[in-house]
């Protein structure tokens, strides 16, 4: 049955994915079962959307199945069995109020076992500042859509680094308008201009 | 009174542009200039002034098209896509084309849902900002499909608007006085701005443009939101086919009211492109929207696509339109990749990335300048331009005068 959910969840056959999803739920140890193989289903996408295969609507598509999934699974799992990797404070860069790309992005890292505190958009530095001494995360995300965020990620790196906060921690920054020359730019560890690329660096960096 | 000499630099900007178009060489690259918040930003005002007062934002635009010339102004009044108001008033085509765009002082009067302005809703010295949202539910598809201008007005509007929640209460009827008294202050502003313009050589008409829009991005962008509108192509392809075709008639007959009026050429931002898979669009997206080029080109008009993110996969469809139909602009596509696919076909435009004038120094970007030119010139039809139109303010200058000086060392054929 985990072998039929992840061939209808990757081929994005959302009302196959959730009857068997639903189906092997109620099975004994069924609940661990969905979780790992829905994980196993987003990172197959997540590389189907890297080598070409798949785009933005399949990983919006993903998404959707995934979260229709976890409204049944996540009841019924135990502490202890969701894991994590690695904690990320993640937000859209003060001046910047948009949220979509940042919102695909976070429902696959959180598919991959990265907690997110997601701090919401037009995040303010010191909000930064504040969201990384209150939760002491590993990884740092940045998102902006519009150019006026590339400046605001300069300033929220460098007011982090005057908190002393910059070495305990990793940045990674993400949006359409971040590239090689914006991150070094910025100042920040890693860049991804899409959300699949944004999770397997923030592994990367996880280490 | 236009000097001589300024009316023949016009005339040349003009004929480098039209020589592009028809893919040609000509004299120099075409240049469409670089511009956004650094307009504001280097006439030493801030957004909010930019957006709000006419007269700074005239004389900074001014200003920046003076020191910073190139073959097409950039600044201005602007705004954010306002197209429900254009659909929903499509009927009154002396309205509709102005109606296309929202800016700060027709946002007061309206109070649009998805419009964010500095010094209003976001900090004084932001950007303008779209966000989009979801104004129709997915069982509203058929009532869309049925009639899409009484839908647009009837339902989305008073959803979208927050002056207009109530039409024909006096609070609405207020609202749409208060914009026409607004749109008379900016129409009398933009003639000042027009003559002030001819004066520094640019040709007149603001050469001609109106707007266009796929019409699933019409969906997308104003009535589903747009990871909604992704899910319901694989929930109900037919309602979201079906809507395309009744909403592709609609715009239409809105770009043709700017060709009444003098615009020779249709531009479309492009937003779902990049969303989607050559399957997906190939079967939602491109058919409605070739068939908009096309039926523009029937009535004279070339099209012009701004072709958000990546458009790689989606390059070839070009080829399924006439040669010269028009130009594509790209953003992240490399102008290389579509030169490659649509040399002596299609006007390709773009190639300036924006990171790079941000972040680069001078003797980085004159090198950077000189290969893209040198690899991107040859054969013609091609514009020099910026990936996004949109500079933050505090974009080095220097930078800024390395790209004009670069495009006219390395430019000339």
């Amino acid at each position: 049955m985990r072998d039929q959910l992840l061939k209808s969840f990757v081929d994005m056959e959302e009302l196959e994915a959730v009857r068997i999803a639903k189906e092997l739920v109620e099975t004994d140890g069924g609940p661990v079962a969905v979780l790992e193989t829905c994980k196993a289903a987003m990172e197959e996408v997540g590389r189907l959307f890297e080598a070409g295969e798949y785009f933005l609507s399949e990983l919006i598509a993903a998404g959707d199945i995934f979260n229709q999934i976890m409204t049944f699974t996540l009841p019924k799992l135990q502490q202890g069995d969701v894991s994590s990797i690695g904690t990320m404070v993640l937000g859209t860069v003060q001046g910047d109020v948009h949220n979509i790309g940042k919102d695909i992005f976070k429902v696959m890292a959180e598919a991959s076992g990265i907690k997110v505190i997601d701090i919401g958009i037009d995040v303010p530095h010191e909000k930064f500042v504040e969201a990384i001494k209150e939760h002491q995360p590993d990884i740092v995300g940045m998102c902006c859509l519009i150019t006026l965020g590339v400046d605001s990620m300069k300033q929220t790196v460098e007011v982090i680094k005057e908190a002393g906060l910059r070495d305990g921690i990793k940045i990674i920054i993400g949006g359409g308008r971040v590239s090689e020359a914006v991150m070094e730019h910025v100042g920040a560890d890693a860049w991804a201009d899409d959300a699949a690329r944004g999770v397997r660096l923030s592994k990367e960096l996880l280490g | 009174m236009v000097s001589p000499e300024m009316q023949q630099l016009a005339k040349e900007r003009a004929a480098r542009m039209q020589a592009a178009l028809n893919l040609k060489e000509p004299d120099r690259v075409p240049f469409g200039g670089l511009g956004g918040d650094v307009i504001a930003g280097y006439a030493g005002i801030s957004a909010y002034e930019y957006e709000f007062d006419l007269e700074k934002n005239r004389q900074a635009a001014l200003k920046w098209l003076k020191d910073f010339p190139a073959d097409s102004p950039t600044g201005g009044l602007g705004g954010l896509d306002n197209l429900t108001m254009s659909v929903a008033f499509v009927d009154f085509p002396d309205l509709a084309n102005q109606f296309f765009m929202v800016n700060g002082p027709m946002n007061d009067a309206l109070n649009m849902k998805f419009a964010r302005f500095p010094g209003r809703q976001l900090d004084e010295y932001s950007s303008r900002q779209f966000i989009g949202g979801s104004n129709m539910s997915a069982d509203e598809y058929d009532a869309l499909i049925a009639d899409p201008v009484k839908f647009s007005y009837e339902t989305i509007l008073p959803r979208i608007a927050g002056n207009l929640a109530e039409l024909g209460s006096p609070a609405s009827l207020a609202a749409m006085a208060r914009l026409g008294i607004v749109k008379a202050q900016q129409a009398a502003e933009m003639r000042k701005t027009g003559a002030a313009l001819a004066e520094l050589g640019y040709p007149q008409g603001g050469g001609g443009m109106t707007f266009a829009f796929a019409p699933l991005d019409y969906i997308g962008d104003h009535l589903r939101d747009l990871p909604n509108v992704v899910l319901d192509i694989r929930k109900y392809p037919d309602k979201v086919k079906a809507a395309t075709e009744a909403i592709l008639e609609v715009l239409l007959s809105f770009s043709l009211q700017g060709k009444a009026v003098g615009a020779t050429t249709a531009m479309f931002p492009l937003h779902l492109n990049e969303y989607l898979s050559p399957k997906l669009y190939r079967e939602f997206y491109w058919p409605t929207l070739k068939d908009y080029i096309l039926r523009l080109a029937d009535e004279g008009m070339k099209s012009r696509l701004f072709c958000e993110g990546w458009h790689d996969p989606h390059l070839d469809t070009f080829l399924e339109l006439p040669v010269g139909w028009g130009t594509a602009a790209f953003e992240k596509t490399d102008v290389r990749v579509a030169k490659k696919v649509l040399h002596g076909h299609t006007c390709i435009s773009g190639g300036l990335e924006t990171g790079v004038i941000i972040s680069g120094t001078p003797a980085k970007i004159d090198e950077y300048v000189k290969r893209l030119l040198g690899d991107m010139m040859p054969g013609g039809g091609f514009i020099l331009g910026a990936d996004v139109g949109n500079l933050p303010r505090n974009t080095p200058i220097e930078n800024v005068a390395a790209v004009y000086e670069a495009v006219e060392k390395y430019g000339k054929y």
